[in-house]
C-alpha cells in the first residue's frame, strides 16, 4: 500500500476510573488506509468502536486516556497535542466525525446556518458571520439543490430526520476533512432514508469533499454494500480484518463466523438461514486477559486458547487473530 | 417571543404578573400620586382615618408613606440578592455540571458545605458583626452570598443532564472549546430554567430581608418592610391590639412573595411540558 493517508499503530486506549482502575476499552488496534478507501468497522455493543472512534480524532476527554501507538493523518500524528490544537486543527480540518444518533445532533435552539457558522468560526478566525454564509448556501445547495437556503434558515426541529441528518453530514464535512469517521450514520433511519444518505457520503466522497471514510456499524449486511474492507471488532481488539467480499462471504475467525451467523440476511443462499445466537458475554475489559478474549464463547476452542495470547496475523488472504481459524 | 405569547396565555401567569407589576408600580410611581414623607404628621398610633389610610407609627408618621418607602426597599433587596445568587449559582453550577470529575466534586463539595451552613444564622452573624454602615445594599449582598446555593444545585442537575446529548458531541467534534460550549449550546437551554431560579431568590432574598429586618439587624440607612415590623414589635404594638403597625406591612410581603410564586409556577406549567395536563 502506497503513502496512506491514515495509518493507525498498535494503539490502545484506557478508562481510568475514579478508583484508579483501568478498562482497557481498545487494544493494540492496527490499520492503514489509502486515498478514496472505505473502511468498515462492526462489531457487537460494547466492544470498543465508539472508544475508537474517539481515539482515531485524538479527542482524549477524561476519563479516556491512549495507553500507547499512534495515529497518523497525512504522516503527521494525533497524539500528544494539547487539547486546544486538537480542536483548532485536527477536529473537522484533518479527522472529522459524523456522530452516532447524528439527527438528534442539531442544537434546537439555534437555526442550521449559525451551527455550521460555528464550526467556521471555531476554526478559522476573522472569517465574517457573512462570508461564512456564502460558503453555507455553496456547500449546502451540492447537498440539498434548491431546498439549501430553506434548509439553512430552518430551525431543527422544522425539518425531518433525514434533512437533519443530511445538514449534520454537511456540517461535519463543511472544512474538507482528509478522513470522515461515520459512526452508525444510519441505524436510527428507516431504510429508504438511509439510501438517500448513503448516497450523499458517497456523492462527496466522489467530489473529493473528503478523501476517505470510515464507516461504524453493527450491521454488516450493510458494510458490504458500502465499505472496501471491514474489520470485525470483539472486545477492544480486531479479530479480523479483510475486503467486505471475505468477511460476509468467507468469514474465518470464529466470532466473524457467529456474527454473521445471528444476523439475518437477504443475500443469496443466506435468506433460508435462521439466526442464531452467540451464547455467553464477551469478558470485562477491567481485568487483564490471558488467551484468546473469545474463547468462552467459541464454539471451537480448545484448551489451550484459554492461556495463550493470539496475535492477529495473516491467514490466506486476511489478517485474523485466531491460530484455528479455517 | 413565542414562549411570552404562550405564557400570556396562562391565567396564573398573567395574574401573577400584573400582582408583582402593581406592586413595582406602587413602590416606583408611589411618591408621583402620594404625598410621601417621613415628617411627623400625626399623633402616636393615630387609628387608620380619611386623612391617614394606615395610621400612623409610633412618632406619628404616616403608615403609607412608610410602606411605599418600605416596599421600594424591600424590592431593591430582593433583586441585588436575586441577581446574585443567581450569577453565582448559575455559573458554578452550569461549570461543575458540564466539567464534572475532579472540577464537579469539588464545586458541589463546596455548595454543600454552604448548604449545611445554616444560612439564616450565618446572615444574623455577619449582620450583627456590622455596628455601623450596615446599608441596605450590604444587606443585599449578604443575602446574595448565602442564598446562592440552590441555584448553584438547580442549574448543576441540568447542565449535567444535557451535557451528554448529541447536539454537545457534535459541538465537541467540530472543535468547539468549554466556553463556547457553554454559552451556546447549555445556557440557551437553561435560560428559561434560570429565569424561574431568579425568580424564587427575588423572593427568598425579600423573605430573608424582612426576617433579619424584623428582629432588628437590617439596614440602618433606610425604611424596609421588616423594619416596619421591628419597630412594631419594639413598641409592643402586637400586644396593644394597634393592628394597622403590621398588618399592612405583612400584607404587603406576602403578596409580593405570592406573586413571584405564581410567575415561577406558571412558568414552569409552560417551559416544563411534562407538568402540562
Amino acid at each position: 500500500m502506497s503513502n496512506p493517508v491514515f495509518e493507525v499503530e498498535n494503539l490502545s486506549l484506557h478508562y481510568l476510573t475514579r478508583f484508579g482502575q483501568k478498562i482497557h476499552a481498545v487494544t493494540d488496534v492496527s490499520f492503514q488506509m489509502k486515498q478514496g478507501e472505505i473502511l468498515g468497522i462492526a462489531g457487537e455493543s460494547g466492544c470498543g468502536k465508539s472508544t475508537l472512534v474517539n481515539g482515531l480524532m485524538g479527542l482524549f476527554i477524561p476519563p479516556l486516556h491512549p495507553t500507547s501507538g499512534d495515529v497518523r493523518v497525512g504522516g503527521e500524528s494525533l497524539m500528544n497535542r494539547t487539547p486546544e490544537d486538537v480542536r483548532e486543527n485536527v477536529l473537522s480540518r484533518k479527522v472529522s466525525m459524523i456522530p452516532q444518533g447524528a439527527f438528534n445532533a442539531l442544537n434546537p435552539t439555534r437555526k442550521v446556518k449559525d451551527i455550521a457558522a460555528d464550526v467556521i468560526a471555531a476554526h478559522e478566525h476573522g472569517t465574517s458571520r457573512a462570508a461564512s454564509y456564502e460558503r453555507l448556501a455553496e456547500r449546502f445547495a451540492l447537498i440539498f439543490g434548491k431546498d439549501a437556503t430553506k434548509i439553512l434558515n430552518s430551525y431543527p426541529i422544522q425539518l425531518t430526520a433525514g434533512e437533519r441528518q443530511r445538514s449534520v453530514i454537511g456540517i461535519s464535512t463543511l472544512l474538507n476533512p482528509q478522513m470522515v469517521i461515520a459512526d452508525e450514520p444510519t441505524s436510527a433511519l428507516d431504510v429508504s432514508t438511509q439510501k438517500v444518505v448513503i448516497r450523499m457520503i458517497f456523492d462527496l466522497l466522489d467530489k473529493g469533499i473528503f478523501n476517505s471514510m470510515i464507516f461504524i456499524t453493527h450491521e454488516l449486511p450493510l458494510l458490504r454494500h458500502v465499505a472496501d474492507n471491514i474489520a470485525i471488532m470483539y472486545a477492544g481488539e480486531f479479530v479480523e480484518k479483510g475486503t467486505a467480499e471475505q468477511i460476509v462471504f468467507s468469514p474465518k475467525h470464529p466470532y466473524t463466523k457467529a456474527l454473521m451467523g445471528a444476523m439475518l440476511s437477504a443475500e443469496p443462499g443466506q435468506k433460508d438461514r435462521k439466526p442464531t445466537a452467540i451464547e455467553g458475554a464477551p469478558p470485562s475489559l477491567a481485568k487483564t486477559i490471558e488467551g484468546c478474549r473469545f474463547a468462552a464463547r467459541c464454539p471451537v476452542a480448545k484448551p489451550e486458547c484459554t492461556q495463550k495470547k493470539q496475535d492477529i496475523r495473516m491467514f490466506a488472504d486476511r489478517l485474523v487473530r485466531c491460530d484455528y481459524a479455517e | 417571543m413565542k414562549m411570552f405569547m404562550n405564557l400570556l396565555k396562562s391565567p396564573m401567569f398573567v395574574f401573577g404578573a400584573g400582582l408583582f407589576l402593581l406592586t413595582v408600580a406602587v413602590a416606583l410611581l408611589g411618591p408621583v400620586f402620594y404625598n410621601v414623607t417621613l415628617d411627623r404628621v400625626g399623633s402616636q398610633y393615630a387609628e387608620p382615618s380619611w386623612q391617614y389610610w394606615l395610621g400612623t407609627d409610633d412618632l406619628g408618621r404616616d403608615y403609607v408613606s412608610l410602606l411605599i418607602l418600605g416596599l421600594r426597599s424591600s424590592l431593591y433587596v430582593g433583586f441585588l440578592a436575586g441577581v446574585i445568587a443567581t450569577t453565582v449559582g448559575t455559573l458554578l453550577g452550569i461549570y461543575g455540571g458540564f466539567k464534572g470529575g475532579i472540577i464537579d466534586d469539588l464545586l458541589n463539595m463546596v455548595t454543600n458545605l454552604f448548604i449545611v451552613i445554616p444560612s439564616f444564622v450565618v446572615l444574623i452573624l455577619i449582620s450583627a458583626s456590622f455596628k455601623d454602615g450596615r446599608s441596605l445594599t450590604l444587606i443585599g449582598l449578604i443575602i446574595g452570598c448565602t442564598t446562592w446555593t440552590w441555584s448553584a444545585r438547580a442549574v448543576r442537575a441540568q447542565a449535567a443532564a444535557i451535557k451528554s446529548r448529541d447536539h454537545i458531541s457534535l459541538a465537541r467534534i467540530n472543535g468547539d472549546g468549554t466556553l463556547a460550549i457553554l454559552v451556546k449550546h447549555i445556557l440557551p437551554y437553561l435560560l428559561s430554567y434560570v429565569f424561574m431560579v431568579f425568580i424564587l431568590q427575588i423572593a427568598s432574598g425579600i423573605l430573608s430581608e424582612s426576617a433579619i429586618s424584623m428582629i432588628g439587624l437590617g439596614p440602618l440607612d433606610t425604611q424596609s418592610l421588616g423594619i416596619i415590623l421591628n419597630q412594631a414589635k419594639n413598641n409592643g404594638a402586637l400586644g396593644d391590639g394597634v393592628w394597622w403597625a403590621f398588618v399592612p406591612s405583612t400584607v404587603m410581603i406576602t403578596v409580593i412573595v405570592f406573586a413571584l410564586y405564581l410567575i415561577n409556577t406558571s412558568m414552569e406549567g409552560v417551559f416544563n411540558p411534562r407538568l402540562r395536563d
